[in-house]
């Protein structure tokens, strides 16, 4: 079935001809439908609410205390081992006492928001990281509380997404979670108990 | 330096290469402008995800798996877990499978349409043709990205399967607007087809070029597009079906010449069949949980019983395999990957001696490696 | 001895306004693609990217002149003066409006298109000065690239010859006086060979689809590959001159040179808007084709595109010597 150029003179005319034809008329068409370039930055893409963006520690709504309790889950989870975190005793709580975070070596998988048990790490809905000097990457505890107070965070928190992942105790036909993942279903609130494979 | 026609020259395609499709190098044997021998060489991008699966837990890996064909990362992903699953014998509920169904066709979908972007920049040139080829494809293949997005958080590299199901579900509106995505590509894939299928130039730069014969195919350990351009129809999605995959009716394509063409024909009916599996996915997802364990909560929270366990996924080069073998605790004893592009490559010295220069970049382009893949 | 003075004048004149084109027309380019592409072209140095050519030539001017250690000097740095020259002496002949013009010859487009195959010789002293495999296999392809293609393009350019009865570039344009008789609408024969003309400038310029001496992809620059800084920028404006160069012979043939409606001072004008006209469909062209292998493209020649012209030129010449009982003038 192949074909080569030059093999038969009218047919190859046509063929050039109508291929010329087809392909030409497609680029005019596309000469007329409108750039899809954003003029970053004067405008900025508007960002979805899961956007992973940079991290932040945050700070409790009510009381105003920080909120993480150097617990250190997402050192332990976090694949490239980005995360240091060193623990505070005190005595109604803990603090972190040293949290850094090596944001060029991140890989933006969400896996340490996801088992913050305090929703004390959470993404922000913003990509701007560009610096010159990778030293700034370095993100210490202040430059995290910072970064959350300075963007809009995005809508995953730990709670949160564990909840959206985890199944409900009751059985599924109770449960209407058709496409809304905000819905938290009551009985299905972060499980106590450990429902997991035998260890053996 | 002689010119005669009979005299040997060797060339470098070497790693930097606007159109190795990554970092690869072909020594390549030309005798004036005919390529008589390749001499392949890979590893250029090994970064240890074997080894590295050994120090990671079945939690963490996941997020890490998409790097290997970082153009098609759900299906990697979706290997990966699967191993671990059949080991451990755990059930997928299935919203999940669903889930893990329409993330896998949009990912063909946005990985044909690099495929597409790049081997048309590969054969027309960065300037001409070619890149206009290209950024139509990119374009495209943006809107998926931005489905992506919107259900995962990110554009490339997502995490967004877990053991026991996905980390992810959908949100209200992204029915809708997946819907609306899926119908302006297909519109816009009659455009790609009309702008190259008609053109002459296209057809004379990819008809009978590389061929694939039937019982080489069969032969050499090649999958996916490469081999259903050949006249095998072999799809895992249909020879072993996963994930709810035989719920959906849709056509595997295959061809029988076995040239560029041929393949550039199957991809090209691949994306049409992937829309129609994401419509029927969406139209028939059910309600329920979308794992069936409880949300990562801590890094060793999955620990997989001993055994060992190959999965194999359809993925967008071909078939991505992953082999586990678990011993009882939340990290692999030994993972290997079966890169879908790394044993494709291996057809490279069957096919390209006896074409041109220029005709090995159009063969690089239909076998469509991504070496992350191949080195991993 | 003032008309000495005065066609120095001129020329010095025409040969700035080139290099200002030529500068211009790449911004032209880059619009006119990126639109047929979704996308804006340059657009933040200076006000929608107008002082973008600027801001290249100024870059290349700073760039530092790298010479490979083994590279062959004299035919090296040569090269890149050797393929300007022909690009630029080719404007000499072009006449701009009734007796504007640098030297209007009465072999005008015979010295043309032989002179502009002269650049041939520039691409392979810069591929072969080179020293470096992948600029050697470019330039072989290149030269029988441009060899097959003179020919159909001689030919296509001697069909407005046929039809005037004079080489000289001002007859050509006189006889095209008004829209009616624009070469271009000549039944059947006019379009044929505008169209063969079109076909045989993209691969005598190695314009995609014909653009096996770049091939971006595989060869990476084709022969330009070894070059850097303002020898680089001397070949580009080669190439640019002579794309500008055809397009204007084009308008002239085809198009009615300065043929247009108003004064006769505009004329100039209507002839550039008319070369733009042709650069677009050039670059439309361009922006809209996969390339083709060289042995294609060399069939193509040999066994479509030379036969047609051929036969287009002889049908010409009996259509134009029949009324007249078998003279031509």
């Amino acid at each position: 079935m192949s074909r080569q150029l030059g093999e038969s003179f009218w047919k190859d005319l046509g063929d050039l001809v109508g291929a010329v034809r087809r392909a030409m008329w497609i680029t005019f068409l596309n000469f007329f439908r409108k750039p899809v370039t954003v003029h970053y930055p004067e405008v900025k893409r508007v960002y979805p609410d899961r956007f992973r963006g940079v991290l932040a520690l945050t700070y409790d709504k009510e009381t105003g205390e920080e909120n993480c309790i150097g617990c250190r889950l997402c050192e332990y989870i976090c694949p490239p081992q980005v995360i240091k975190v060193e623990m505070l005793k005190a005595e109604k709580r803990n603090y972190a006492k040293v949290f850094t975070l090596e944001l060029y070596a991140c890989e933006f998988c969400e896996l340490c928001v996801q088992v913050c048990p305090t929703d004390a790490i959470i993404m922000m809905k913003s990509f701007d990281l560009a610096t010159s000097d990778r030293r700034e990457l370095l993100l210490d505890k202040d430059r995290l509380h910072t970064i959350g107070l300075q963007f809009e965070p995005s809508w995953a928190t730990g709670n949160g997404l564990r909840d959206m992942q985890t199944p409900p105790k009751a059985a599924p036909a109770e449960h209407a979670r058709a496409e809304a993942p905000a819905a938290k279903a009551p009985a299905a609130k972060a499980p106590a108990t450990n429902t997991e494979a035998p260890a053996e | 330096m002689g010119y005669g026609g009979a005299e040997r020259i060797t060339m470098n395609m070497g790693p930097q290469h606007p159109s190795s499709h990554g970092v690869f190098r072909a020594i390549l044997t030309l005798e004036g402008e005919t390529v008589v021998a390749v001499d392949a060489v890979i590893g250029y991008l090994h970064r240890c995800h074997e080894k590295l699966a050994e120090t990671l837990t079945y939690t963490q890996y996941p997020s890490i798996a998409s790097k290997t064909d970082y153009v098609a990362a759900m299906t990697s992903e979706l290997a990966y877990v699967r191993a671990a699953e059949m080991i451990g014998k755990i059930d997928v509920p299935k919203r999940a499978q669903y889930l893990r169904v329409i993330a896998a066709e949009l990912q063909r979908i946005a990985s044909h349409c690099l495929w597409l972007g790049t081997w048309c920049l590969d054969m027309g040139g960065a300037l001409g043709g070619g890149a206009t080829v290209f950024l139509y494809c990119i374009r495209e293949r943006e809107d998926v990205l931005d489905l992506f997005e919107a259900l995962t958080g990110a554009r490339l590299l997502y995490g967004l399967h877990q053991v026991g199901g996905v980390r992810y579900d959908i949100p209200a509106d992204w029915a809708g607007k997946c819907r609306a995505t899926v119908d302006k590509i297909e519109g816009r894939i009659s455009e790609f087809e009309e702008m190259l299928e008609s053109n002459a130039f296209f057809l004379a730069r990819t008809q009978g070029v590389g061929t694939v014969s039937r019982e080489l195919a069969q032969e050499v350990g090649i999958s996916g597009p490469l081999v259903r351009g050949s006249g095998v129809s072999y799809d895992i999605r249909r020879a072993e079906p996963y994930s709810s995959y035989e719920d959906f009716d849709f056509k595997v394509p295959v061809e029988r010449e076995g040239d560029c063409f041929a393949r550039y024909r199957v991809r090209m009916v691949e994306f049409r069949q992937s829309i129609k599996i994401v419509r029927q996915a969406l139209d028939g997802l059910p309600v329920g949980p979308i794992s069936s364990r409880p949300g990562v909560k801590s890094v060793g929270q999955v620990r997989i019983p001993k055994g060992e366990a190959y999965a194999r996924v359809e993925g967008a080069r071909g078939e991505v395999g992953c082999y586990l073998i678990a011993d009882g605790s939340a990290k692999p004893y030994r993972m290997k990957w079966r890169g879908a592009s790394f044993s494709n490559l291996s057809i490279l010295p069957h096919i390209i001696p006896g074409h041109k220069v220029a005709d090995v970049v159009a063969i690089m382009g239909s076998v469509d490696p991504v070496f992350g893949e191949v080195d991993r | 001895m003032l008309s000495a003075i005065s066609s120095f004048v001129v020329g010095f004149i025409v040969l700035n306004a080139i290099i200002g084109m030529v500068t211009y027309v790449t911004l032209l380019e880059r619009k006119f693609a990126a639109r047929m592409q979704s996308r804006i072209g340059p657009y933040r140095v200076g006000p929608h990217g107008l002082l973008q050519p600027i801001a290249d030539a100024l870059k290349l001017m700073m760039k530092e002149d790298v010479v490979p250690r083994l590279a062959d000097k004299t035919v090296y740095n040569l090269a890149p003066i050797v393929f300007l020259v022909p690009c630029m002496l080719i404007f000499a002949t072009l006449p701009f409006a009734p007796g504007l013009g640098v030297a209007d010859l009465n072999i005008g487009i015979l010295f043309f298109l032989a002179v502009s195959a002269m650049e041939i010789v520039g691409l392979f002293m810069g591929g072969w000065g080179s020293n470096n495999k992948y600029a050697l296999l470019s330039v072989m392809r290149a030269v029988n690239q441009i060899i097959s293609y003179d020919l159909p393009f001689v030919f296509a350019a001697m069909v407005p010859v046929l039809l005037t009865g004079s080489l000289k570039l001002s007859d050509i344009a006189a006889a095209q006086p008004d829209l009616l008789h624009w070469f271009v609408f000549y039944p059947v024969i006019g379009q044929l060979a505008f169209i063969a003309y079109i076909v045989a400038t993209l691969a005598a310029e190695n314009r995609v689809p014909f653009d096996i001496l770049e091939a971006e992809s595989e060869l990476i620059a084709g022969f330009r590959v070894e070059y850097s800084g303002m020898k680089f920028a001397l070949i580009q404006l080669g190439e640019y001159a002579h794309v500008i160069a055809t397009s204007f012979l084009g308008a002239l043939l085809f198009l009615g040179a300065w043929g247009g409606p108003g004064p006769a001072w505009l004329g100039p004008l209507w002839f550039l808007l008319k070369a733009m006209a042709v650069f677009l469909l050039l670059t439309w062209i361009r922006w809209s084709f996969v390339r083709i292998r060289v042995d294609q493209i060399l069939a193509v020649s040999w066994k479509l595109l030379l036969p047609a012209t051929l036969i287009l030129l002889m049908v010409t010449a009996v259509v134009v010597a029949w009324p007249r009982g078998g003279a031509v003038v």
